[in-house]
Formats: C-alpha cells, sequence, structure tokens
C-alpha cells in the first residue's frame, strides 16, 4: 500500500518536471508560417506544407493562420523573439512591415525561382507569390439574376441579406475605397465611400470579423450577398455550399500577396525553404488548380481552367480587369478609418 | 517565534500566504501598473513618453460611450438572469428532493464547459435559418427570419445564459438559509404567496442576490468571445476596443489607456455591490 | 384558510414555474444543440442535421493541429492546478480565521482576478513580458493562468477550512502534536475535498481560459479555446463540434467522478 502510494507520488513529481519546459529538454524549433485564415489555411495546408516538408527532409512547421494585422501586432510585441518565422501580407500591411524593420531582404540572388516571377511579384522585401481577387460573392440559390456592378448591394431586395467586413481586414479596407471611388472618391477622399457605407446599414445582415468568417456566412445561410474573396469561396463551393464569384463591371480588387522573412527570426534557413516552395511552379500550378484556384505570379506557370476562364486568360490580360489600390496613401489615414468606422457603423 | 507561541493553535501564521502574495505582486499587480506607464506614451511606436493625449482620447464622447454601453450591456444581461435564476432557485426548493441534485447538475454543466462551444452553440440557435427562426416559421408566425444573431437582444440572451450558473448558485444558497418558518408564519398570517416572496423571500435573500449580480456583471462585461461571435462587427464594447488596438493598430499605448479605465470602472462597481452588499447584510440580519 | 389557492397564488407559482422550466431549457440546449450537431454529415452547421454520421469524429482523430493545441492546454491546465493548490492552499492556511487587517487585504488581493476583467491583465501581462525580454512561452502561459485561476482554490479552501471543528485542532495540539503534524493529520484529511473541488474547478478554467491566452499565446503554445474559437469563425469547421463532443462528454464524467469524491455541487454553492 505504502509503496504504491509511493510510486504513484513519484511518478506525480516526474509528471510535474515534464510540465515546466525550462526543466525538460528545449522544444524542437518549429518554423511558424503566418498564413490567412479559411481557405488560404486548408490551401497551405494540403499543397505548400508537403511541399516544404519533402525539400526540408521533414522539418516541423506550424500554421498560424491569422490577418495581415495581427501578424505585424503579434511580431512588433517581441521584435527580439518573434513567434513568427514567415509572414504573409497584404499590401498595406506589408508597407507596413518594411517601415517598422520588422523584416529582412529575401535572399534574391541565391534563389532558384526568384528570377522566374512577373516582374510586379519581384520584390527585395518579400517576393508577391499570388494575387488576391476581390469581386462579389452571391448566393445562387437565393439571387437568381446574378449581380453585376457593386451598386447591388444598394438594392432594396437584399434587405437584411448582405454581408461585410470590418476594417481590420484588407477586404474591408479595399471595399471601402473601391466604393468610395465608385461615388466620386479617392484613397484621398473617403467621405464618399463612408456614406454609402451608411445607406448600405439597412441591408446589413453581418459585419464579419474576417474574410474566411465572412465566407461561412454563406456556409449558415446568415447572408446571401457581399463583397468576397474569390479564393475564399472556392472549397465551400466545393463542398457543395451554394455560393457564387462575379467579378463587377467596375473591376475586381486585386491585393498583391507578398511572403517575408521576419527579422531576428531562428529559423532563417527553413524560411528560405518554404518562401523557395512557394514560389516554385510546381507548388504553384497545384494551388493553381481545383478547388484551390490560387492567382499565381510565376511566369512558368500557365493560367487555365476555372482561373481562366473566371478571372483573366494570361499574366497580362490580368493587369487589365484588376484593379490596383494604392495602399501608401491608405495606410496614412487607416487608423483614422477604422475609428471611424467603429463610430459611424455602429448598431 | 514570540509569533508561534501567542498564536492559537487552530490558526496559521500569516507569512505562509507570502508566496501568493508575493507571486500576485510580480506577476498580476505589476503588469497592472505597467499598464499606467505605458499609457502616457504619445505615439504607438513608444517613443514619446508624458503625454495625456490617449487619456483624452479614453474619456472623449466616443470611448465614454463604449464604456456606458458595454456597462449598459453588464445591467440587461444581469437583470435577465436574476430574473430567470430567481425562478429557478426559488422552484428548486419547492422540487422533490430526488430532482434537486439533477438541477444542480444541469446548472453546473454550462460552468464547466467551453465558452468557445457554448456560444457558438447560439449562433446556431439564433441564425437566419437557426433552430429559433425556423420554429417560428413552421408554426406561420413569421414569413421572414428574424435577425436574431448580431442584435443587442441575441447578445443578451446568450450571455445571461452563458453566465447563468453564476446567478443561480449563489441564489440557491440564500434562498436555502431562509427559514421556511417565517413563509408558513406569514401564510398562516393571511399573505398571499407573492406578499411573501416580496416581503420575506426577497429581502432575505438580497445577500445571495448581489453577490450573483457581480458574478454575473463581471463576467458579462468582459467576455469577449462571447461578445464578438454574437454581436458581431456592428457592436462594439469595451474587450473588443482594447483588442483592435492591439492587434489590427498595433496601438499599445491606446489600448493600455483603455484597459486602466476599464479595469477603474470595474473596480469601482464592485466597490458598489460590495456596499451594497453589507448593507444587505445588515438588512437580512436585522 | 391559510393554504386557499387563490387566483394570484396560482399565477404567481405558474409564473415562476414557467420561467424555472424555461431556465433549465435555457441551460440544457447549447449542450444539447451541440452534442447533436456534431454528429451531422453536412459541412455547415444546421439544426437539425439533414443526416447524421461519425465522420467529424474520425476526422478529430486526425487532426493534428487540434491534437497539437490540446496537448498544450492539458500541460498548461496541469501545471497551473499544480501551482494554484500549492499556493492557494498557503494562503488559505494564513487568512482563513485571521481579522487582521492585513488578512482582509491579502484576501481581496487574492480574489481580485475573480472579478477584473481578465483580458486587461492579459494584454498587461503581455506588454510586461515583452518589456523584460521574456518571450512568450509555456511558462509565460503558465504563470498568467495561475493568475486568474488560484483564486477557486481560495474560495473552496477557505471554506473548507472555515467548516472544520477548531476542538478537533485543540485537542490534536494537547495531545503534543506539533503544527505540521496537525495539519499532516488532521486539517489535510478534512479539507481534501474542498482543496480538490478548488483544483478541479481551477483545471477547467485554465482549460477554457479565452482571454489571458489570448494575448500570451503564440503558435508554438497555440491554445485550444483560441483554435476552436479561430478554426469556428474563420472555417466553419465542423471538425470542432466534435471536439466539443468529446470535451463534454469528458466534463461530464469529470463532474460525476468530483461529484463522488469531492461533493463538487455542496463547494461551488458555498462561493
Amino acid at each position: 500500500m505504502t509503496s504504491r502510494r509511493q510510486l504513484l507520488q513519484a511518478s506525480l513529481t516526474l509528471g510535474a518536471l515534464q510540465l515546466f519546459p525550462g526543466m525538460s529538454h528545449a522544444q524542437a524549433k518549429r518554423l511558424v508560417f503566418a498564413t490567412f485564415t479559411g481557405s488560404w489555411e486548408e490551401a497551405h495546408r494540403a499543397v505548400l506544407v508537403p511541399a516544404f516538408k519533402k525539400a526540408t527532409n521533414n522539418a516541423e512547421i506550424i500554421l498560424d493562420p491569422m490577418l495581415s494585422v495581427d501578424q505585424i501586432a503579434k511580431v512588433t510585441a517581441a521584435r527580439n523573439n518573434p513567434p513568427i518565422d514567415v509572414m504573409l501580407h497584404d499590401p498595406g500591411p506589408a508597407l507596413t512591415a518594411i517601415d517598422q524593420g520588422l523584416v529582412e531582404n529575401y535572399p534574391v540572388a541565391t534563389s532558384a525561382n526568384y528570377k522566374d516571377l512577373i516582374a510586379e511579384a519581384q520584390e527585395e522585401t518579400g517576393p508577391a507569390i499570388f494575387f488576391q481577387v476581390v469581386g462579389l460573392t452571391y448566393n445562387p440559390d437565393k439571387i437568381k439574376t446574378p449581380p453585376t456592378s457593386w451598386k447591388d448591394l444598394w438594392k432594396p431586395e437584399y434587405k437584411g441579406r448582405a454581408g461585410i467586413t470590418n476594417l481590420n481586414s484588407t477586404l474591408g479596407t479595399g471595399f471601402l475605397v473601391e466604393i468610395a471611388k465608385m461615388f466620386g472618391g479617392s484613397e484621398s477622399n473617403i467621405e464618399p465611400g463612408f456614406k454609402a457605407l451608411n445607406d448600405l446599414k439597412p441591408n446589413l445582415a453581418a459585419v464579419a470579423a474576417n474574410p474566411g468568417a465572412l465566407a461561412t456566412l454563406f456556409q449558415q445561410g446568415q447572408v446571401d450577398i457581399s463583397p468576397g474573396n474569390f479564393n475564399a469561396i472556392q472549397i465551400l463551393k466545393a463542398r457543395g455550399v451554394p455560393v457564387e464569384f462575379v467579378i463587377p463591371k467596375e473591376g475586381a480588387i486585386a491585393f498583391k500577396t507578398t511572403i517575408h522573412i521576419v527579422k531576428n527570426s531562428p529559423n532563417r534557413e527553413l524560411a528560405v525553404a518554404l518562401i523557395e516552395a512557394a514560389m516554385s511552379p510546381d507548388v504553384q500550378t497545384k494551388l493553381m488548380q481545383s478547388p484551390y484556384l490560387v492567382v499565381p505570379t510565376n511566369s512558368k506557370v500557365k493560367m487555365d481552367g476555372e482561373i481562366a476562364k473566371v478571372l483573366a486568360k494570361d499574366q497580362a490580360d490580368m493587369k487589365k480587369r484588376f484593379v490596383f489600390q494604392d495602399w501608401k496613401k491608405i495606410n496614412e489615414q487607416r487608423a483614422q478609418w477604422i475609428e471611424r468606422f467603429n463610430r459611424e457603423i455602429k448598431l | 517565534m514570540s509569533t508561534k507561541k501567542s498564536l492559537p493553535v487552530t490558526a496559521y501564521p500569516l507569512w505562509l500566504a507570502s508566496p501568493l502574495a508575493l507571486a500576485m505582486l510580480l506577476f498580476f499587480i505589476t503588469p497592472l501598473l505597467m499598464l499606467g506607464v505605458v499609457s502616457f506614451y504619445s505615439d504607438a511606436a513608444m517613443t514619446q513618453w508624458g503625454s495625456v493625449a490617449n487619456w483624452a482620447k479614453t474619456l472623449d464622447g466616443f470611448g465614454l460611450t463604449v464604456l456606458l454601453d458595454t456597462l449598459w450591456l453588464g445591467v440587461q444581461v444581469t437583470a435577465l438572469s436574476l430574473v430567470l435564476g430567481f425562478a429557478l432557485a426559488w422552484s428548486f426548493l419547492r422540487m422533490p428532493a430526488r430532482l434537486q441534485p439533477l438541477i444542480i447538475f444541469i446548472v453546473m454543466l454550462p460552468l464547466l464547459t467551453s465558452v468557445v462551444v457554448r456560444t457558438f452553440a447560439w449562433i446556431v440557435i439564433l441564425g437566419r435559418q437557426g433552430i429559433v427562426n425556423n420554429f417560428l416559421m413552421d408554426l406561420g408566425l413569421i414569413e421572414a427570419p428574424l435577425k436574431l444573431l448580431y442584435t443587442r437582444l441575441g447578445l443578451v440572451v446568450t450571455l445571461a445564459n452563458v453566465q447563468l450558473p453564476l446567478m443561480v448558485l449563489p441564489l440557491i444558497t440564500a434562498l436555502q438559509r431562509i427559514d421556511m418558518n417565517l413563509s408558513d408564519a406569514s401564510a398562516s398570517l393571511g399573505a398571499s404567496e407573492w406578499q411573501t416572496f416580496k416581503k420575506i423571500t426577497v429581502p432575505l435573500a438580497l445577500p445571495g442576490v448581489i453577490a450573483g449580480c457581480l458574478l454575473t456583471f463581471s463576467a458579462a462585461i468582459t467576455a469577449f468571445i462571447s461578445q464578438s461571435l454574437i454581436g458581431g462587427g456592428q457592436m462594439l464594447f469595451m474587450p473588443m476596443y482594447l483588442y483592435q488596438q492591439v492587434s489590427a493598430l498595433s496601438n499599445f499605448p491606446f489600448a493600455a489607456a483603455i484597459s486602466l479605465t476599464f479595469l477603474a470602472t470595474v473596480i469601482l462597481c464592485v466597490s458598489l455591490f460590495n456596499m451594497l452588499g453589507r448593507l444587505s447584510r445588515g438588512y437580512a440580519n436585522g | 384558510m391559510a393554504h386557499q389557492k387563490d387566483f394570484s397564488t396560482i399565477l404567481f407559482r405558474g409564473t415562476l414555474g414557467f420561467l424555472a422550466a424555461l431556465t433549465v431549457v435555457l441551460l440544457i440546449a447549447p449542450t444539447a444543440v451541440v452534442l447533436i450537431v456534431s454528429f451531422t454529415d453536412g459541412y455547415s452547421l444546421k439544426f437539425p442535421p439533414v443526416s447524421y454520421s461519425t465522420r467529424w469524429y474520425v476526422e478529430l482523430w486526425n487532426a493534428s493541429h487540434l491534437h497539437f493545441a490540446a496537448m498544450n492546454s492539458i500541460q498548461v491546465g496541469l501545471a497551473t492546478t499544480l501551482l494554484s493548490v500549492v499556493f492557494g492552499v498557503l494562503a488559505s492556511l494564513a487568512i482563513v480565521g485571521s481579522k487582521s487587517r492585513a488578512a482582509r487585504t491579502l484576501d481581496s488581493l487574492f480574489m481580485s482576478p475573480l472579478v477584473l476583467p481578465a483580458l486587461a491583465f492579459g494584454f498587461a501581462a503581455l506588454m510586461t513580458f515583452s518589456a523584460v525580454g521574456w518571450a512568450v512561452s509555456i511558462t509565460t502561459l503558465i504563470i498568467g493562468h495561475t493568475a486568474v485561476c488560484v483564486p477557486y482554490v481560495i474560495r473552496t479552501t477557505s471554506a473548507a477550512l472555515a467548516q472544520m471543528d477548531p476542538a478537533l485542532l485543540e485537542s490534536s495540539a494537547s495531545l503534543g502534536a506539533s503544527r505540521w503534524y496537525s495539519f499532516r493529520f488532521v486539517t489535510l484529511p478534512l479539507i481534501r475535498p474542498g482543496v480538490m473541488a478548488g483544483a478541479f474547478i481551477a483545471f477547467m478554467s485554465s482549460f477554457d481560459n479565452v482571454p489571458v491566452s489570448l494575448f500570451l499565446r503564440d503558435a508554438r503554445t497555440d491554445m485550444l479555446p483560441i483554435r476552436m474559437w479561430q478554426d469556428l469563425e474563420g472555417k466553419l469547421d465542423v471538425t470542432i463540434a466534435a471536439l466539443s463532443g468529446v470535451i463534454i462528454i469528458f466534463t461530464l464524467v469529470m463532474m460525476i467522478v468530483m461529484e463522488r469524491v469531492a461533493g463538487l455541487s455542496r463547494r461551488l454553492r458555498q462561493g
């Protein structure tokens, strides 16, 4: 009896030691890649991670999906011990990260794949590995005539059925800029955009926290129409959720998405291996196919299938059909816009 | 040594609390003081110290609206929990004894299950194609689905449910302490059950009511997950306001000012509840 | 005459009874809904599911990122519980029964994490740790969780101590037992159920903690509730419903066990 108790106590003590990492062996170094939430995470988990593992002899990698802005906050809070090794950024946050010195330049000279990227994707601070395309998403079961313009969101028949995201996400901010432009404003004159958002209020069924969350609202039948990321809905669509994407006649908003090595990362070599894999024609071709449909940046990848049908035939056509925004100007005012959104779009 | 001699055998020396006191000082009080220091930086990059700009911004018209709205949410949730919780606690004592453990079990279950899980269930319940809407449409009471999710009403109901155990448990304890003979005496003197409830039960249960309200209130105003998942992006309460400044804007000084304002307000509310608690105990005992 | 059931009495009882029944339904509904939805065959969380299967439980079996977060959460939960019990029991012994001003002040200090907004504390802790150059790790998470979980142990332990008959300790001392001996062989066995109940609540609240983990976690120290929240919000991943089902069953079993060995419900109400 006594011996059993002693045994129990001894094992408990040993177990307790295991609980405090300082006392046991340090954890193996895992590469942390902060990807985006939702379909991006699924696509990267399915395609990029296996390619990375193959290239690095099964090195460990963790995906930490979050918004670009959240990645910056996390790294800012611990510059010397960054909790992330590789960041993925929309154009606005990418500028912030570079300005604040959170990232280091990519070793382009020694890179095998960098020179094959299209000219727009070649950025020494962090190469672009795909484009995001924002248009209108809608539920074809509930909306029989496909929308054709951003303006359709304001139609009275969509009362209580439309969704948007808040300005924490690039999607929300980009959408605000686009509607400001549509109503006579610009990156430096956002007034018409806010006025239009205010008019949209009766139609709003939801203001989602991020693009991934917005896409899931279709899955739950909570919204029937919203500005949406082309990729965010593809996996839902493949699962049979009724949701479609159209490019509005004003043009699709496009975001160049860049990938960066975080300064002070202890896993620099693995980080480079991941970025190489993300630029490689192999990975980009796989990601371009169904159900991921990610727009490639490697000139060796020929656009075909669904992407060619819905978005653009090739990289030249893409530049014509996509609208790019001035994120330098947007960044200067974004904090004020978020504050104003807080004040004005409140219920 | 001298303390040991003067200390009665049933008591333990106060220094036994010093490890925890030290740890709390280092890891709880110091961080909160740290907030105070950080809040005086005027810029997000934390280079210029000695400005009250963040405080001015926290307490300007908009900041105050968010604060008051958060407190008002707490009051609404507490009120609803109190009504539901009191009814349950009152009925609990009049139930057959063998049912009582089951009820306690049902009350405790949500207290110990994940708040993320419970909140998510409410999305399924309140959604446009959720349980409530489907039920009402099947009955023919409504034609188009009601908007319940992302509304104030939906949020209050959800939070009241999530926090209900915190209200019910102290209430049951308080009501159990009331001498049943008092109600019997009241009834035999011809008082109606409602009068007895009003004149005897409620006043005597006040300490429990206040304890329950304090816990429910402080849990409801800081319930970040429920507020953001059920409230949606169009509502802004202090926790989300704070989180947004940290995550989307990396503005730590402003977030620190928001945190401290929130903390100070909660401390004020708690003191108020404690004062009421003392008064009510005096009332209930005397 | 005294027990005459007039209309107002019936109305009064009816109203309270109805509200009570409604409350019970409200309390059970979320748990029941999650359990049922977790057996859906589809990709969305609609209720009731169109068809049933256990596919999401199979998915859960393969979801290594969830296993990773769960292991971290369990690790942090156990360490937090251990620390909370050691610190909490010592503190309870010191402050129970003492009417001194110092003891009352300490009591308020120890209890304050229960009512103060934990989100503000989580943020403050993150800033402090990064100011002194500590990277977030399992250790910083354990520290943060312990600060907010130790009050539960103190509450149940103090209640158990307050109920002890002082005569027991007096007679033990009069028989020549040292204070330590009395603690070990008289006090400890009597307060053990209270300590265990507190430890259980501390573990569950660490395991379920969002506000502190939100700031102190990172990808290498992923915490289960945060992972669940993000996967639900961002992907509406039905696997999370299955995981919730597992957690609910685990909680139910643990509650029954703790009720048997520690009289959990009685101790929760003494708060």
